[in-house]
């Protein structure tokens, strides 16, 4: 006994009587066939990255189940003849937890770690540096740093002669942090052009 | 003035040096990844729609294969495009 997970997209023209009668049908296979259902799953319809038999969106279906190889192998000789059915994919699942366990690994951590659902969470919050920012990030560093400057002049100017020395001190940490704070998202994902800076740099010495 | 910014930033890299990347994945210590996950596996692939590199995502060996088996998984149903643009 083995768990494996199939989909399949249903084409989008049909009525919802017509792909229910469908959906029926693959569970019934299933369970002709002594499998266990454990999920199902319907996305409903969602559209496409490509076109598929020149249709822009699909009906995404999901199941989740256990049993003998020959109900993957039934299901997908049924969706060959099924012309509705527009792609299938089978997946053999995994019945041991979606847990890494390292060799000198840390023991404590791995029992706070909750299933699927929470770690898509957590992941949105992170910060995944795009490449396309990086640039945006880059250019502007210089000429912020300027407006900034010149912001703080204008200050200066407005607040009692007095107290201008502790100003300038204050502002001067701050546009050091800020710097580098950008700089920290930059070089995230310049690493590798590294190289090339550093001989351009080399260039202008000389 | 692009030269000069250029060579600008490579005198700060002396003072800060890159950040070390580390393996998003493994810092969840997960084992699989999951077709499933459009948004995630979104963040992988290039604008053009390739994979991206270990090299520029921080990914370890391990997980990166993981992620490429997936994404493939996913541009088969449809989830993600095999090419972009």
């Amino acid at each position: 006994m083995r768990q494996y997970e199939t989909v399949f997209l249903i084409s989008p023209n049909l009525e919802e009587e017509e792909t229910t009668k469908i959906i029926t049908q693959i569970s019934g296979i299933i369970s002709k066939e002594k499998g266990k259902l454990i999920q199902e799953d319907r996305w409903g319809k969602r559209r496409l990255a490509y076109p598929i038999k020149k249709f822009e969106e699909a009906f995404y279906v999901f199941f989740h189940y256990e049993g003998d190889s020959n109900i993957p192998f039934e299901l997908e000789r049924r969706f060959k003849q099924t012309e509705a059915i527009l792609r299938f994919l089978t997946v053999k699942k995994e019945t041991r937890e979606n847990v890494r366990k390292k060799r000198k690994g840390i023991p404590a951590e791995e029992e706070i770690i909750a299933p699927q659902e929470e770690k898509f969470e957590l992941k949105e919050e992170e910060e995944i540096a795009v490449p396309a920012k990086e640039e945006e990030i880059a250019v502007p560093q210089d000429e912020e740093k300027a407006e900034e400057k010149e912001e703080k002049a204008e200050e200066k100017e407005e607040k009692a002669e007095e107290k201008e020395e502790e100003e300038i001190a204050a502002p001067a940490q701050e546009e050091e942090s800020a710097v580098s704070q950008g700089e920290e998202k930059v070089e995230k994902e310049e690493e590798d052009k590294e190289d090339l800076n550093s001989t351009e740099t080399i260039k202008e010495d000389k | 003035m692009a030269r000069d910014q250029r060579g600008d930033r490579g005198s700060f890299r002396k003072y800060f040096p890159p950040r070390r990347k580390v393996c998003r994945f493994c810092q969840r210590n997960l084992r699989d990844i999951d077709y499933k996950n459009v948004d995630i596996l979104k963040r992988y692939i290039l604008e053009r729609g390739k994979i991206s590199p270990r090299r520029m995502t921080g990914t370890c060996a391990f997980h990166q294969r993981k992620l490429s088996t997936a994404i493939k998984r996913a541009r088969l149903l449809a989830l993600l495009p095999y090419i972009e643009g």
